[in-house]
């Protein structure tokens, strides 16, 4: 399955109001729409993820995962702050790209190290930063990534 | 939620945080590769919260927890249409129903582990 296919219309914000790591990090969580208990489940586990050392991959993007009991399959989101925020990244520059990615720990599909890799693999191709500054509708998201065929 | 089943839940997502460092080498690698992570480090960072999260369960709660972690491995599964993912046995409908609120820790009846209902 390419990426294109794990990612909804309603799980995409290109406009994240957040100015900190953790108002970034909840503010992609709502975009899974799961209740509110799981929601700081899901926060608790990021952040966790976070301390043992940024998901912030350099060149603006970063892919905050977690497994979690809380989701019943692979959930996905993507959030874009134009401004940038700080989120500790390797590169030790902003970051404006946000991939969530959220498993439960069995997995009948086991997706979730393959969705990984595959979004790993779209953030290093040379022209994904520009084209995510550019895009103007989830839609193109969508054609970005289905362009990509990664 | 039941605040014992919160902990619980935490406790169980840092497990499977830990095996897919410790024990599975391509998502290690990932994390070491992609991410920069030193996985021994991470690890017992991981282990250290663990432990702290474990002070935090009731005797009760903790009693069955250990018991069932050292028996069975995972303490804690999810029901899922009814089934139980630990023992793939149905929940009866009666306990299905007070499960399914998550607001008491509850246990099946089968094979003891705790459990949980996706939203
Ligand atoms: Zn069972």
């Amino acid at each position: 399955m390419e990426l294109r296919e794990f990612f909804d219309r309603d799980a995409i914000s290109l406009d994240l109001k957040g100015e900190t790591k953790d108002e970034i990090l909840k503010e992609l969580i709502g975009l899974l729409g799961v209740d509110e208990k799981s929601e700081a489940i899901l926060f608790k586990m990021l952040r966790r993820r976070e301390n043992l050392g940024s998901t912030g991959i350099g060149r603006g993007i970063a892919i905050p995962h977690c497994r979690s009991l809380v989701v019943n399959r692979l959930r996905v989101a993507f959030g874009r702050k134009s401004n940038g925020i700080d989120f500790q990244a390797i590169d030790n520059n902003p970051v404006h790209y946000f991939f969530l990615i959220v498993a439960p720990p069995l997995e009948v599909s086991n997706q979730y190290l393959p969705v990984l890799g595959k979004v790993a693999q779209f953030a290093k191709e040379p022209d994904v930063p520009s084209r995510l500054a550019e895009i103007q509708t989830p839609d193109e998201f969508l054609n970005l990534l289905a362009e990509k065929a990664i | 939620m039941h605040p014992q089943l919160e902990i619980l839940l935490q406790i169980q997502d840092l497990k499977a945080q830990r095996r897919d460092l410790a024990e599975v080498e391509s998502e290690r690698k990932v994390e070491e590769e992609e991410f920069q992570i030193d996985p021994e480090q991470a690890i017992q960072s991981i282990d250290e919260k663990i432990a702290e999260l474990e002070g935090e369960l009731t005797p009760s709660v903790r009693s069955r927890y250990e018991r069932i972690s050292r028996d069975r491995g995972r303490a804690v599964v999810p029901v899922i249409n009814g089934i139980c993912y630990g023992c793939f046995v149905s929940i009866p409908t009666s306990l299905a129903s007070d499960v399914r609120r998550n607001d008491e820790v509850h246990h099946c009846d089968h094979c003891g582990r705790f459990i949980y209902v996706v939203s």
